[in-house]
């Protein structure tokens, strides 16, 4: 079996020994198999492994590159599904009781791009149940129990997208697919030190997919570096007729080779009031990644984002939607079988929003999106750590307990922003801290630059926990 | 009797004030999940308001009521599933729910201010001139 050294080498790397011939995608996948059979359900990491598949999908992958047939970067890659993603004939249980034994007949619109680049799945990853539906109060809401930090296994890896971080961290596949509403790939990326793209809405497909907020769900991946976030999203990244939110065509897809990044942004604004306050310890981080920053962009400035309630806006158009979305549970009385107590209820009170108050919301946000594009006409990319705190204990009450103001967050996902977190460095404690990169509507290539060359001198996302 | 609550229904020649309106289209709300015999009973004599759990946010009383709707509206609908913990629970919910519901009512909107159904920025950039070129504009 594979040893941590190579399985915990970014995807592009592993790429690069695969199309050589010099790495067997069947021993890559049996190794994760193996690592992930080991730690993975001390982690409550996966909902599912599907070892014959991955097996499968690896020898054909195997026996195709023999033959000289690559077929690119992710051929031959095992990965992990967040399990809200539908997958032919196996459970798709979107983490929640009501929807255990819930099985699709045809796979997700990005399931369906990595089978035809060859990625070999290994299965699908825990979640939040609902992927956080409304609200919830617990890491435990999940029908696979919370997900631990690989970093620190008293601590979360953060949510919605939990077990695809947990897996990423403890080195058990070579990237994860996630999905985001609002931080649910860039907070379990910053809590596990792993890179995790948000892109812009509407590049991935969710045809297959769960919804929970159609005007706000993106899918995307969690990958040890921003260039593997790169190759994994011009894989899933296009228009698809079967989700009417996807862009055009010339705006939806994305490719990507280090040879595209022809001119990286230059203007960097650093966010003066993200958070309401950042504990000494991060301040120090933010200050240093600030100084290597330096290095790469010629410009750096002091961005404030625009100020209004556009955090009680998306709120309101989540939960609203999610009360639509979830409808069936209502009615049916189901939501009683959710794990988590605040789950259970929140969505009633969804129910409630008035009709008049929710369209209020998406006119803020059209204004929104307008200032900031005002603000990105001053800075390409804007940055800030990704969150104010390091992962949190597992028992802690996540409304009470990890509740602060996050505008970006709101902003960001309200108008379809892409972003991207990467690791740099850790807390006294041990544990990760993530950098933010936010960038204007479609330049999701320009938060991987800033990101990647942040990464060129930078060795944090190369650091992985010691699990025994 | 206060002003804010004089019985609902329009009054001819007479303006209400927002506060008003939003007790009456509250009071209306609650109304529709009413069986017809508690709908006259509250028309004759409006149930007070009951207090607001402990921790809950300071409301005016045309916001408590507007939360006392909605309560009473997922109770007329699902009540029975809940105990009267999870009542209890639903009613610090629905309290919670008013501040952004207000907020987003006090935020200034014309007429011509459209809902984002889409990437509008992202679509009609095209249509705007392109913003100075970062690289040109830092060279020494």
């Amino acid at each position: 079996m594979l040893g941590e050294e190579i399985l915990y080498l970014p995807l592009s790397e592993l790429a690069r020994r695969i199309e050589s011939k010099k790495l067997s995608p069947v021993e890559l996948t049996e190794s994760y198999l193996e690592r992930s059979r080991k730690f993975g359900p001390a982690l409550n990491a996966y909902a599912l492994l599907t070892p014959e598949i991955a097996l499968e999908q690896a020898h054909k992958a195997e026996k195709e590159i023999r033959g000289g047939h690559y077929r690119g970067s992710l051929h031959g890659m095992p990965f992990a599904a967040k399990d809200l993603l539908a997958v032919k004939g196996l459970p798709t249980t979107w983490g929640a009781q009501p929807y255990a034994s819930q099985v699709f007949d045809c796979d997700s619109a990005v399931i369906t791009n990595l089978k035809r680049a060859g990625a070999v799945m290994l299965g699908k990853s825990a979640m939040i149940e609902l992927a956080g539906g409304s609200s919830y109060r617990f890491a435990s809401a999940s029908l696979t129990g919370a997900a631990k930090n690989p970093w620190n296994t008293s601590c979360w890896t953060c949510g919605s997208s939990s077990g695809s971080g947990a897996i990423m961290a403890a080195g058990l596949a070579a990237f994860t697919l996630g999905s985001e509403t609002w931080g649910s790939i860039l907070c379990p990326a910053a809590f596990c030190g792993v890179s995790g793209l948000r892109p812009t809405y509407g590049r991935v497909s969710r045809f297959g997919a769960m919804a929970l907020a159609y005007s706000m769900d993106k899918i995307g991946p969690l990958c040890r570096t921003a260039e593997d976030c790169a190759r994994v999203f011009a894989v899933i990244a296009g228009h698809d007729l079967r989700d009417r939110a996807t862009l055009p065509l010339d705006k939806a897809a994305f490719t990507y080779s280090p040879a595209t990044e022809r001119r990286p942004p230059s203007r960097i604004g650093l966010l003066s009031n993200a958070w309401k306050s950042l504990p000494p310890e991060i301040a120090a981080l933010l200050a240093n990644a600030r100084k290597i920053l330096r290095r790469s962009f010629p410009f750096i400035g002091s961005a404030a984002l625009p100020t209004g309630p556009f955090e009680d806006a998306a709120t309101l158009i989540m939960n609203a939607e999610c009360a639509s979305a979830f409808a069936d549970l209502l009615r049916s009385g189901a939501a009683a079988q959710l794990a988590d107590p605040l789950e259970q209820l929140s969505v009633y009170v969804s129910e409630t929003i008035p009709a008049s108050d929710y369209v209020s919301a998406l006119r803020i946000r059209e204004q929104l999106q307008y200032k900031m594009e005002e603000l990105f006409d001053s800075f390409d990319i804007l940055v800030t750590v990704s969150q104010p705190v390091t992962a949190s204990k597992l028992d802690l009450n996540l409304e009470t307990g990890l509740s602060f103001p996050d505008p970006l967050g709101a902003i960001g996902n309200l108008c379809g922003l892409p972003a991207i977190s990467v690791p740099c460095g850790f807390a006294p404690d041990g544990l990760p801290v993530g950098l933010q990169f936010v960038g204007r509507a479609g330049n999701d290539l320009g938060v991987i630059q800033a990101a990647r060359a942040y990464q060129k001198y930078t060795n944090w996302h190369k650091k992985h926990p010691q699990l025994r | 009797m206060p002003d804010d609550l004089e019985p609902a229904g329009p009054v001819k020649g007479r303006s209400i004030s927002r506060r008003q309106f939003a007790l009456r289209a509250a009071m209306a709300s609650a109304a529709t999940s009413l069986a017809p015999g508690s709908l006259l009973n509250a028309a004759a004599s409006p149930a007070p308001i009951p207090q607001q759990p402990a921790g809950s946010p300071a409301l005016s009383p045309e916001s408590q009521a507007e939360v006392e709707a909605r309560v009473q509206s997922i109770l007329g609908r699902y009540g029975s599933r809940f105990s009267d913990e999870q009542k209890s629970e639903i009613r610090r919910l629905s309290a919670a729910l008013q501040a952004p519901l207000e907020s987003v009512r006090a935020y200034p909107l014309n007429n011509a201010a459209s809902p984002a159904l889409y990437l509008k920025p992202l679509v009609e950039r095209e249509k705007r001139p392109a913003p100075p070129q970062p690289a040109a504009k830092h060279k020494s």
